[in-house]
């Protein structure tokens, strides 16, 4: 990626604070104070144990959240309106799947939804599909399918929209190590391929170091950005990285800054 | 900075307000429809909507007036009818339990005869009463003894069905793994069906016991009309109308309505009171 | 041999069959006890070939017709009002149901009455609304819709309200137009929950619409049970009703079963592929 493509801010995020109020009636800040600029085409994870308002930060960027403090903004826009733009592809832990629809017609949702010809829908969610790797299961509905396939459905069909910004909260949380591997080497190459702005929220810090060109690392209690961690680590990214030296010292690193951040 | 701060006290004490608006409109609102149902009604609004006339449809005071007029003759009805609709509950649901029990020592068997005891829910109640005021003929000489058996066993049927099924799936939908954590303790059945199974099974009773009280009484009231014996708040509707003494029979009606959400009523608090550990 | 016999064992349509035996058996031992020591044992328990043989007997029964003919002829008026009632009730209820969902007014002003109506004894209204209406056939139309309309406007309430919150997250990150979230996500969800509630209406529109029969010597199976009862015509008449009506009772619900799968994409897809995978 060359700086001068990296220099372009996409999202703007200032002074976000975010304050709840719970079932007797308090107000819990869930997130107060933060400042951060992401680049266009830029891999940002957000990390931090649960409880630190990741999650609230990546609805706020969403407009799934409404800030009480601070501002977002998208390449000059509020949220709202790159929400009704549809610029948004939304990746939840759940694979969100209608067991209704087909693993194709389940892709082909949005693009129903925003009006796109049925030739165009159909063969976009060919592209994706062959893309995830689902070709042969293209009419096969979700309960057929395993957690992982699931997942796999759930990303093709965020990046079948072809977003400008895509969110990702939690993605792979629920599945195993194996599976985890693999779409973690498949979502870098289709990212690779498209060159979206992706968010990405997790717990898992290695997973982080391995996808991110920053780690932003959220501390709870309140609810705030800690540290901001380069990850340097040259692209393409291969499971063999995980193994080198460096690797090792960018996640200790990365646990460092929240431990001294979160005492 | 401070003007936005504002902004945000009073979006929050907007949404404060309008949970206390939305938990009044959730009273308010039915109360209101209901009265305005009521003054429709004894305004003569509701008779011009049905094209019918005070007569048929009397007004709610006439009711009312009949209502305690005839309260000894009605709560002599009431009782008979609520006995047979309790009596067959209970029998029923006994039954059916036992039933389930049974059919979750042998799944393989017990499956299909549990399909078959659950259709006697969807046998039309009015198939069943003849047949069984046939076969209680001779259980005594009394009318009103063997019209009340055969009324019972009707109610039973319906609520051995009902039961069965829901009861079912309590004794074997149990948490994950309990049953292999039970088998690590090599217990036998009989500790397993009365440490995990019946247990597990108490919300789902409640959930049979929700379907079956309602259905217990609209039973008991459509096998009333069958019996040989003249009596129950069921029987009362049809003759007094056969009669043409619509208020008598009006009085009747808002007595079976009352008998519906009553028993609905106690079957809460029951089940709030055995369903307190279970939450 | 022994492992086909053990499979077959496996199978609940086998237990279903293997209980409904004993059924039968336990019914012809009753039969035959009762053939002895009762003067007319047709009256309390007859036969099955008994009943049988009735169906297919050709003598007239009444006006010039055999069983089976007076049967089906009094089903069809009985089972084309229930027919209309349930339609009614079912779109009355899906409707209802839609609206709830669609305004909050309308939810916190119908819900408590859609409880209510579930518990009300609404077949012991019969009589009146027959008093009402002043006609046998919109009476049972109108009965069968009541007690159609509230498991079927229960149910599908219940289908709305079961669409998770991420559901409506992701369409919202869609800017998914109201519309477009009814028709794509909330509606298809409701579906089963729907044919859950009219698997609940089928018997007791049936129920309904038999019941009001026997208030008015109008014709339908209801009325032809009371007169065959007191005798108006043969006994066998009765058992015919009251076996075809347990089977019309029982055999309605699996029709919207049936219907549902029908109308399911994703039950269909299911089945598709296990028999694939089966016949490999």
């Amino acid at each position: 990626m060359s700086e001068a493509v990296k220099k372009e801010v996409e999202i703007e995020i200032k002074d976000l604070g975010v304050t709840f109020q719970d079932n007797s009636g308090n107000d819990v800040q869930a997130l107060t104070g933060v400042n951060l600029n992401i680049y266009k085409g830029e891999f940002v994870s957000l990390l931090g144990p649960s409880g630190c308002g990741k999650t609230t930060l990546l609805r706020s960027v969403a407009d799934l959240q409404e800030p009480t403090e601070g501002t977002v903004r998208i390449a000059g826009m509020t949220p709202k309106e790159i929400r009704m733009q549809q610029k948004f592809g939304f990746v939840f832990q759940q694979p969100v799947l209608f067991d209704w629809r087909t693993v194709k017609k389940n892709i082909e949702l949005p693009l129903e939804i925003m009006y796109y010809s049925k030739e165009e829908r159909s063969q976009r969610a060919d592209e994706m599909l062959e893309m995830v790797g689902l070709k042969n299961f293209a009419n096969h509905f979700p309960k057929q399918l395993s957690g992982g396939m699931q997942q796999r459905v759930n990303i093709a069909r965020a990046f079948g929209l072809r977003p400008e910004i895509l969110l990702m909260d939690e993605p792979f949380s629920a599945l195993d190590e194996f599976t985890k591997e693999k779409l973690h080497e498949d979502l870098l190459q289709i990212w690779r391929q498209t060159n979206k702005t992706v968010l990405f929220v997790t717990h898992n810090i290695q997973e982080a170091v391995f996808l991110s060109d920053r780690v932003c690392v959220l501390s709870p209690h309140p609810g705030r950005l800690s540290a901001v961690v380069e990850i340097d680590l040259p692209r393409p990214r291969t499971l063999e990285m995980k193994e080198t030296q460096r690797f090792n010292e960018l996640v200790t690193k990365v646990r460092n800054s929240f431990e001294g951040g979160s005492v | 900075m401070a003007q936005k701060l504002k902004r945000k006290k009073s979006l929050y004490q907007r949404g404060k307000e309008n949970k206390k608006v939305q938990a009044a409109l959730t009273v308010l609102l039915p109360v209101l429809f209901g009265i305005l149902v009521i003054a429709l009604w004894q305004g003569q609004s509701l008779h011009k909507m049905f094209h019918t006339d005070t007569y048929t449809l009397p007004l709610p005071t006439k009711i009312g007036s009949i209502f305690m007029d005839n309260r000894d003759k009605i709560w002599e009805n009431t009782v008979a009818t609520v006995s047979v609709a309790f009596i067959g509950l209970m029998l029923g649901s006994l039954l059916g339990y036992a039933v389930a029990i049974l059919a979750s020592f042998f799944p393989k068997m017990g499956k299909g005869g549990l399909s078959i005891i659950g259709a006697f829910a969807s046998v039309p109640v009015v198939a069943m009463a003849p047949v069984l005021n046939n076969w209680t003929k001779d259980i005594s000489n009394e009318a009103s003894v063997r019209s009340m058996v055969a009324k019972i066993i009707v109610v039973m049927l319906v609520s051995a069905a009902n039961m069965s099924l829901n009861a079912y799936r309590g004794l074997t939908e149990l948490k994950p793994y309990a049953e292999d954590l039970m088998a690590t303790y090599a217990a036998k059945k009989r500790v397993i069906l009365v440490k995990l199974r019946l247990p597990n099974s108490v919300p789902y009773i409640f959930i049979a016991l929700k379907v079956a009280v309602p259905a217990s009484i609209m039973t008991t009231i459509v096998s009333e009309y069958f019996a040989e014996y003249i009596t129950g708040v069921g029987r009362q509707i049809r003759e007094n109308i056969v009669l043409a003494q619509y208020s008598t029979a009006w009085a009747y009606i808002v007595t079976a309505c009352l008998l519906g959400v009553i028993s609905y009523v106690i079957l809460m608090i029951v089940q709030s009171i055995l369903l307190r550990k279970h939450q | 041999m022994k492992n086909k016999v053990k499979s077959l064992a496996n199978k609940k349509w086998v237990s279903t069959v293997f209980w409904l035996a004993i059924l039968v058996i336990v019914w012809e031992i009753g039969a035959s006890m009762i053939a002895v020591t009762k003067r007319t044992p047709e009256n309390i328990m007859p036969h099955l070939y008994q009943i049988i043989e009735a169906a297919f007997s050709p003598k007239p029964v009444a006006n010039g017709m055999s069983a089976t003919m007076v049967v089906l002829t009094s089903a069809r008026a009985t089972l084309v009002r229930a027919l209309g009632g349930f339609l009614l009730g079912a779109i009355l209820g899906f409707l209802l149901a839609l609206l709830m969902k669609l305004s909050g007014i309308v939810e916190k002003l119908m819900f408590p009455y859609l409880m209510l109506i579930q518990l009300i004894p609404v077949l012991g209204l019969a009589p009146i609304i027959l008093a009402i209406t002043g006609d046998i056939n919109k009476s049972r139309i109108v009965i069968a819709a009541i007690l159609s309309f509230y498991p079927v406007a229960t149910n599908t309430l219940a289908g709305f309200k079961s669409v998770e919150k991420d559901k409506y997250d992701l369409m919202f990150t869609y800017a998914a137009p109201k519309r477009k979230i009814y028709i794509k996500v909330l509606i298809p969800s409701a579906i089963p929950y729907f044919f859950t509630g009219l698997k609940i209406a089928a018997p007791m529109a049936i129920t309904a619409s038999i019941l009001v029969d026997t208030l008015q010597g109008d014709g339908g199976l209801g009325c032809m049970l009371s007169q065959s009862l007191k005798h108006a015509m043969s006994i066998y008449v009765f058992w015919l009703i009251v076996f075809f009506s347990a089977f019309i009772g029982i055999f309605s619900g699996y029709l919207m079963g049936w219907l549902e799968a029908l109308v399911s994409p994703q039950k269909r897809g299911i089945k598709r592929t296990k028999r694939k995978k089966g016949g490999n």
